[in-house]
């Protein structure tokens, strides 16, 4: 097993205990850092893999600027630490078997499935594609040094148009936010 | 030297590399750090000569030897942890703001190629990375973390105030930042600093600095890296007739000092970022092939009538409103940083880049 080998399953383990941190810890500050924590980790792994650019990227913006958001958010509320979490037992077996949860658990199994099979798939064609862990490891898919042409000539040619389309989608997102969250007072007939 | 390379198993080069990356690394982080402790005694100096005062004078000649009397004193000074502080991250606030700005350090190009001994070692820069700008502004960002917590942390109106003060702030600037860089980075062709300084450089002329080509893009960052460092006319962080002392108003001895070591490195930082984009870095005017000592000479004189400029603008300029500060962030300085940078592309697209037959 090589270094980045080695590395790149501390981190995962990290990441996974970080983001398990985010869910069970009770102090939202701790909250916050936990998934501030993971973050980093995933951008450590980013770097390992050799996407230099997607790491500082991840950084930049999601610790950078929207954790910052959510930290502000919470000081300005200041929020209190939430009720004592239940214990395992009473949560585990009883959260799959009401009845209104049963929706639930079937989309959360689709989608874990469907990532799944995405993976496994990649591993049996190979390296081609970017991003997915490949049987020798995170060494086998790292990329020759200095991406950033190959990155944006990958973004702003062959997926110009699906880039585009996300970014609408995300503007449409952000309306709909505005729209749904615009408190409706009386008078107003705008909304 | 070649029998010690042998019992831990390298070669000779392989060793005088590791001891030359050592050695200069060490020197980058003391630099900073020294740089932080001779900024405290310049700006205690300068507005002491701003205001018609001596200043500091007692400890050593003219003083020179304050900013060491003041570090032991921040050692011996009693610890104070507020009643109800969350401990943990009361301690950790400190570091966390002070770490980022010298993380940022690592990839600023001070000088070109060191030829020293009759050996080339590189260019005088810990990490001479392809994301330099991107890496530099990702740990940049980080450095509010350790003014909110630190306002979080201590249990305290007035430096909770001053911690979302400080995050509206940075985050609001440092849009406007980013765009003003990016107008250089699309005339340079490369986010790496050291590409960039040699856009400027090959020419040997003052022309190629890229303040001819984007004063907008420099003003706008000068006027960012007040905001990002906290500094004065923007330091609502800190506020002193509203907020006491604001983030830090709970920290004493030397958790109160690494702030401002914090503070000091984010502005050395800043200066030689602005030095670099827009001032040509190591080059110099009609000498292009200085030695590199000359270059690095003249990136330090750079920088300093860069941090000078901090000085003298917190020691003349009144300070903002907060809502004033909001509004030239989002009204005016970012609406130019995206004109600026759609008329840098529109040139670009019609003209092609600069040096470009």
């Amino acid at each position: 097993m090589s270094v980045a080998n080695a590395l790149f399953y501390l981190l995962a383990a990290l990441t996974v205990v970080a983001a398990a941190g985010v869910v069970l810890l009770r102090n939202p500050i701790a909250n916050v850092l936990s998934l501030l924590f993971a973050f980093f980790c995933l951008a450590t792994i980013y770097l390992l893999a050799g996407f230099q650019f997607l790491a500082a990227t991840q950084i930049l913006v999601y610790a950078g600027a929207i954790m910052v958001l959510f930290l502000f958010v919470i000081m300005l509320l200041n929020l209190a630490p939430g009720p004592k979490a239940p214990k395992l037992e009473e949560v585990g077996l009883p959260m799959f078997l009401r009845r209104k949860s049963g929706v639930t658990v079937v989309i959360a199994a689709a989608l874990l499935l469907l990532g799944a099979s995405a993976i496994l798939g990649t591993q049996s064609t190979g390296v081609e594609a970017a991003g997915a862990m490949p049987r020798e490891g995170i060494d086998a898919i790292r990329p020759t040094p200095g991406t950033n042409d190959g990155l944006a000539a990958e973004m702003f040619g062959r997926y110009l148009l699906p880039f585009e389309a996300v970014s609408m989608l995300l503007l449409a997102t952000a309306v709909a936010v505005v729209v749904l969250a615009k408190r409706n007072r009386p008078g107003d007939r705008s909304a | 030297m070649n029998d010690f390379a042998a019992k831990v198993g390298l070669t000779g080069e392989q060793l005088e590399h590791l001891l030359a990356i050592l050695v200069r690394n060490t020197v980058i982080l003391i630099g900073i750090i020294s740089v932080a402790a001779v900024m405290t005694l310049v700006e205690r100096k300068v507005s002491a000569w701003m205001q018609f005062r001596h200043g500091p004078n007692r400890v050593g000649p003219w003083g020179l030897l304050q900013p060491l009397a003041d570090g032991v004193k921040f050692i011996f000074k009693e610890v104070v942890v507020p009643n109800g502080a969350n401990k943990a991250l009361y301690v950790l606030a400190p570091a966390l703001a002070a770490v980022p700005a010298m993380m940022t350090i690592a990839v600023i190009p001070f000088a070109n190629d060191v030829v020293l001994f009759g050996k080339n070692w590189g260019p005088l820069v810990v990490a001479d990375i392809d994301i330099g700008i991107l890496y530099l502004l990702a740990i940049g960002s980080m450095s509010v973390y350790g003014v909110i917590l630190a306002g979080w942390a201590s249990n305290s109106k007035y430096s909770l105030l001053g911690g979302l003060r400080a995050s509206a702030q940075m985050i609001s600037y440092e849009l406007s930042m980013i765009l003003a860089i990016l107008a250089v980075v699309a005339m340079a062709g490369s986010i790496n600093l050291r590409e960039i300084v040699e856009s400027q450089a090959h020419g040997g002329s003052i022309a190629d600095w890229n303040f001819w080509k984007q004063p907008l893009a420099c003003f706008l960052l000068l006027v960012a890296s007040f905001a990002e460092t906290n500094r004065h006319p923007f330091d609502f962080a800190e506020c002193e007739p509203e907020l006491v002392a604001g983030f830090n108003t709970e920290y004493s001895a030397m958790k109160w000092a690494i702030f401002f070591i914090g503070e000091y490195s984010a502005m050395a930082v800043m200066s030689s970022l602005s030095v670099i984009l827009f001032f040509g870095g190591w080059s110099i005017p009609f000498l292009p092939d200085a030695p590199w000592y000359l270059g690095f000479a003249a990136f330090l004189a750079k920088t300093s009538v860069y941090l000078f400029l901090f000085v003298w603008v917190r020691w003349t300029l009144p300070r903002f409103r907060f809502d004033q500060l909001m509004r030239i962030g989002w009204k005016v300085m970012l609406p130019l940083a995206l004109v600026n940078l759609l008329a840098t592309g529109a040139w670009l697209t019609f003209f092609g880049p600069p040096g470009a037959p």
